[in-house]
């Protein structure tokens, strides 16, 4: 396939978290506020005036200082953003909408938040005067309890405080826009993500991970031309004449920003044709549908509850539901199998990738291919070896079918 | 060099050595020893309680002798008591004696770990003399009670013992996950039901009590493809379930997100084992935010509308209010005692008959008498203490408030460490939590306390809402005239490793004297008791350029023992 | 009469007896921690033999139906 026109500038935005469209957006004035999970809803944090930056610690192979102060036994993200922390490399940040929704993150966010206690000295890890953290407390369900209840923190810890302090307009009409804004980039991304969809895809699962991920990481206003105009050259993409693919996967799991993780999975021969993990698209480039009689912070608080396939939601029914999403898309997708990985460390998906793979495979016959990673995967020979064992198994299993 | 013969071990080397110090003590000083029992250090020529345990086992070659006094105290009212009253405890809430006996050979936990439940005193009590012997143990003989009295409720129930059928006592009795506090089930209990905390008994008194019991159900957890690197309290929860060793005792469950991530996760596992209706009952993380507490009532009401449409029977607002009232007391009789221990040096109960003895009734509830008995008559003892000024732990060196969460095999650290070390611990981290009486004078005013006490939970309150909790240990150091901090460093739990760096900064900033004790909850094979009291040896020598009260103690193997 | 307090104290003497006995058979298996050997070597072996060969349910094969379970919400 002909290479994409913005991919190398989208590789290169992905280098660092105050990268040049962050620089930009900084230099005209605007506040940016970071976030490390889902349900942090990103369109609340793109108002006018400021944008959201989901925070990556790309490229931190060794955390020291990090490991000092969170030890070697919690999850490699959650250090890695404290090391690059540490480093100074989130000093750009106004504010960090925090959520404590897996504690290792939690951990870390609370680090940023040291300058509110008197119980210990403030490190002022985040060397801006402006810079504040807050916490929003997320249900574990969905019910109408929940959605009052976080409609109410959302208000509370990110609405209100943006408004205190950097003067952001909260009013339901902006609300209502950004929503506008945000759908908007949700219709580019699965336009492009579409065609993993095709048979044989014109997209790589690599290339539409670099896409998703700037736009978390980006201000979305500058990033969308990019995207309009990737969207378009799409539209004529030509795929190789020969697949070069032994089979299609869903990756589903924790924490993953680490495209090389997908470039890993795909050299071995498995096209990812769906992203269904933290910082994948399936969730996060949902469109969110206002609806009549309901405010626009009631919908957003619903939409990012009921869009979230997390572990973390705890009824029966979900816990359940959640096993049937994953086959669903493997439909959708025409996906041939399933990778499910957890970070190392990671609780809510040591369980969940344990049942995932036993109930994937019994009750609805997919191959599963189980495995715990690293934030930056150093031990990717391993890796390498399980995947293309798994890859050979599919194949195996599409002979005795007689496909 | 032992001679053996005839299947009896005597070491005569070991013989003659103490016949040689009898004989250099003299008869007045012998006579000293036999009527009030030696004394505790090694100036005094001490009792030297490390050479009367079998290496390794760590059973006792013979039983200490405390003096004429505390020895048969301890033969009678301790060993001999809760002997006898196991037994009339069985009988008292057993439904079917026999049930009991055939649960006894059904489930892992229950006969591998209580059959052996004295040594468990014998543990906890070494040393001890007195008042502390006294009051120690009465904390002891009420946890046995309660334990006995979760055993029936689990075998009165379990249809695995009655072939299959569901009788009266399984559609009378809940379970719920372990962190669920047990006050939320008063409301039907006037009508006969019965709370049992899923995990309490199969693995969180286990480990206290057999240590080696929980590994098969941890190595059953990682068996079906759970890493080893969550936290070993949930993985051996969810591991009693793929082992099938939990009681089928209840046509529901209630599963609680308390108290981390990894609960969450256990969950996840329960349900599918389980397979019967389940409710979900989240508490928020944020407990201080003065928004959460509108929503967690709420999942609490919703927690009683289960029950009251799986069970048909209402929520009753007097079998609430009369047990919260019996709570409150319970309650209110802790403070006292804190204050005492606090404030005296006359406090009678040592480091891990407080905590135990706190954890297990704030957690499990008002189910019975037993607790209130055992607070009553430590009272008393306290109160004597107090008035006639006898100190209880007259060895005391340093008074040491433990903070975070405790090695479940190796909660009696806390009485080797003043028998080798007189290291006091006056106060623990868990002890603190649940820390608040319920008002009973409305509904409104009781949900919301409920709400409140249940966010506080055990593990939890300190561990999340944010990382001011954890850092009240300054406050609580404090408050309890502590001068030293053991601090507890559970190897897998994520939120207390994600703030380490921290308190190593602040200990230094604030020039406080603390050790670290790295353990793996209920896994001993992670960090062993041998490693734990070598690490505080060092730091007491090291650091601290101390001498040990007796210096048996500081170095045996005890790897078998349970 | 005589014959009677005379076998009433021989009772006394008997169960004073017995009950020293008593004590001091107790004593021994207290002092000794003839129990703790008792569970140590004999019990728990036997028992621990009981719970490897036992037959279990295999829990993995448990159903994991979508739709057994309504929703258990309250709003």
């Amino acid at each position: 396939m002909k290479d994409l026109k913005h991919l190398i500038f989208f590789e290169n935005l992905l280098q660092e978290a105050n990268n040049d469209l962050v620089k930009q957006a900084k230099a005209e004035g605007k506040r940016a506020i970071g976030y490390t999970c889902y349900f942090m809803p990103e369109v609340l944090l793109d108002l006018p005036g400021c944008f959201s930056v989901r925070l990556r610690a790309p490229r931190c192979t060794s955390p020291d200082l990090a490991t000092y102060y969170m030890s070697g036994r919690v999850c490699h993200y959650g250090r890695s953003l404290m090391e690059r922390a540490l480093e100074g490399g989130f000093n750009f940040l106004d504010a960090q909408m925090a959520t404590e929704t897996c504690t290792v993150t939690c951990r870390f966010q609370e680090h940023l938040q040291q300058k509110k206690l008197d119980s210990v000295e403030d490190m002022r890890i985040i060397d801006n005067d402006d810079f504040f953290c807050t916490f929003t407390d997320v249900p574990f369900k969905n019910s109408e309890n929940s959605y009052q209840h976080f409609e109410a923190q959302l208000r509370a810890h990110v609405l209100e405080p943006l408004h205190e302090h950097f003067g952001v307009d909260i009013s339901d009409e902006t609300l209502c826009k950004a929503i506008e804004d945000h759908n908007e980039v949700c219709r580019l991304i699965n336009e492009i993500g579409d065609y993993r969809k095709l048979d044989n895809p014109t997209i790589t699962g690599y290339e539409f991970h670099v896409i998703q991920l700037v736009s978390l990481v980006c201000p979305k206003e500058l990033i969308l031309p990019y995207l309009r105009e990737t969207a378009e050259e799409m539209k004529t993409r030509e795929p190789d004449q020969k697949k070069n693919f032994r089979c299609k996967v869903l990756l589903a799991g924790s924490e993953n920003d680490d495209p090389d993780f997908t470039k890993l999975i795909e050299g071995c021969g498995a096209l990812v044709v769906c992203d269904r993990y933290c910082y994948g698209a399936v969730e996060s480039r949902t469109p969110i549908v206002l609806e009549e009689g309901k405010s626009p912070l009631r919908v957003i608080a619903e939409h990012y509850l009921k869009t979230s396939n997390c572990p973390r939601f705890m009824p029966q029914d979900e816990m359940r539901a959640r096993k049937k999403r994953i086959a669903d898309l493997t439909k959708e997708y025409h996906a041939d199998g399933v990778i499910i990985a957890s970070n190392k460390f990671c609780e809510y998906w040591s369980y969940e990738r344990t049942i995932d793979t036993f109930i994937l495979k019994r009750d609805y016959g997919l191959p599963v291919c189980s495995i715990e990673k690293e934030y930056i995967n150093s031990a990717s020979g391993q890796l390498r070896t399980r995947f293309q064992a798994f890859v050979e198994s599919i194949e195996i299993k599409h002979i005795q079918e007689g496909k | 060099m032992a001679n053996e013969g005839k299947g009896v071990k005597i070491d005569v080397e070991k013989m003659q050595k103490k016949l040689a110090e009898m004989k250099a003590k003299g008869l007045k000083q012998n006579l000293r020893d036999f009527w009030y029992g030696k004394p505790h250090s090694a100036e005094e020529g001490g009792r030297r309680l490390g050479e009367i345990l079998e290496d390794k086992t760590q059973l006792y070659t013979h039983r200490e002798w405390r003096g004429v006094k505390d020895t048969l105290y301890y033969m009678y009212m301790i060993w001999g008591y809760n002997y006898l009253h196991m037994v009339t405890d069985i009988v008292k809430y057993s439904n079917n004696p026999v049930d009991f006996l055939k649960g006894t050979f059904r489930y892992r936990w229950m006969g591998q770990t209580y059959l052996p439940v004295l040594h468990w005193f014998d543990r906890g009590l070494q040393g001890m003399r007195g008042e502390a012997l006294r009051a120690s143990a009465w904390h002891y003989r009420a946890m046995v009670s309660a334990s006995i009295q979760q055993m029936c409720n689990f075998f009165n129930a379990d249809t695995r013992l009655h072939h299959g059928k569901e009788n009266e006592a399984y559609k009378h009795t809940f379970l719920a996950k372990e962190t669920t506090w047990g006050g939320l089930f008063y409301p039907w209990m006037d009508e006969g039901y019965r709370y049992v905390p899923m995990e309490m008994i199969p693995y969180f008194v286990t480990c206290h009590v057999n240590s080696h019991t929980v590994h098969n159900y941890i190595d059953a957890a990682q068996s079906i493809g759970l890493p080893g690197d969550p936290c070993p309290m949930c993985q051996a929860e969810a591991g009693l379930y793929v082992l099938d060793d939990v009681p089928d005792s209840s046509p529901l469950a209630i599963t609680c997100n308390e108290a981390c991530d990894g609960s969450v996760g256990t969950a996840i596992l329960q349900d599918w084992f389980i397979n019967k209706p389940l409710f979900a009952l989240p508490m928020p993380m944020q407990f201080d935010d003065p928004l959460v507490k509108k929503y967690c009532m709420k999942e609490i009401e919703e927690c009683w509308k289960f029950i009251e449409e799986q069970t048909g029977v209402p929520f009753d607002w007097e079998s609430m209010r009369k047990r919260l009232e019996k709570q409150n007391k319970l309650q209110r009789d802790e403070w006292e005692k804190w204050e005492v221990a606090a404030k005296t040096d006359y406090y009678p109960v040592n480091g891990v008959a407080q905590a135990l003895f706190r954890i297990f009734s704030s957690q499990y509830g008002i189910q019975g008498d037993f607790w209130d008995e055992a607070s009553e008559k430590v009272k008393k003892i306290m109160y004597r203490c107090v008035e006639k000024k006898i100190n209880s732990f007259p060895q005391t060196r340093h008074r040491v408030i433990a903070w975070s969460c405790a090695p479940l095999y190796y909660s009696n650290w806390c009485t080797w460490a003043y028998n080798c070390w007189g290291l006091n611990v006056i106060i623990n981290m868990d002890s603190l939590m649940f820390d608040m009486e319920i008002r009973t004078d409305s509904y409104e005013h009781m949900l919301e306390d409920v709400a409140t006490y249940h966010m506080l939970a055990p593990m939890r309150r300190m561990a999340v809402g944010g990382m001011h909790h954890i850092f009240e240990l300054w406050d609580y150091k404090e408050k309890f005239n502590c001068d030293m901090v053991a601090m507890y460093d559970q190897l897998q739990c994520k939120g207390m490793q994600g703030v380490h760096g921290l308190f190593e900064d602040e200990f230094r900033r604030r020039n406080i004297n603390a050790f670290w004790m790295p353990h793996a909850l209920p896994d001993s094979r992670t960090v062993s008791r041998a490693e734990i009291r070598s690490l505080i040896n060092d730091y007491m020598t090291t650091v601290m350029h101390e001498e040990p009260l007796d210096p048996s103690l500081l170095d045996f193997d005890d790897s078998m023992t349970w | 009469m005589k014959k009677l307090s005379k076998k009433f104290w021989k009772l006394i003497f008997k169960l004073l007896r017995v009950f020293i006995l008593a004590n001091i058979v107790l004593f021994i298996v207290f002092f000794f921690d003839l129990d703790g050997k008792l569970m140590f070597y004999v019990v728990e072996p036997f028992l621990k033999k009981r719970y490897d060969s036992m037959e279990r349910r295999d829990v993995l094969q448990e159903a994991y139906d979508l739709d057994k379970f309504p929703k258990y919400k309250y709003d």
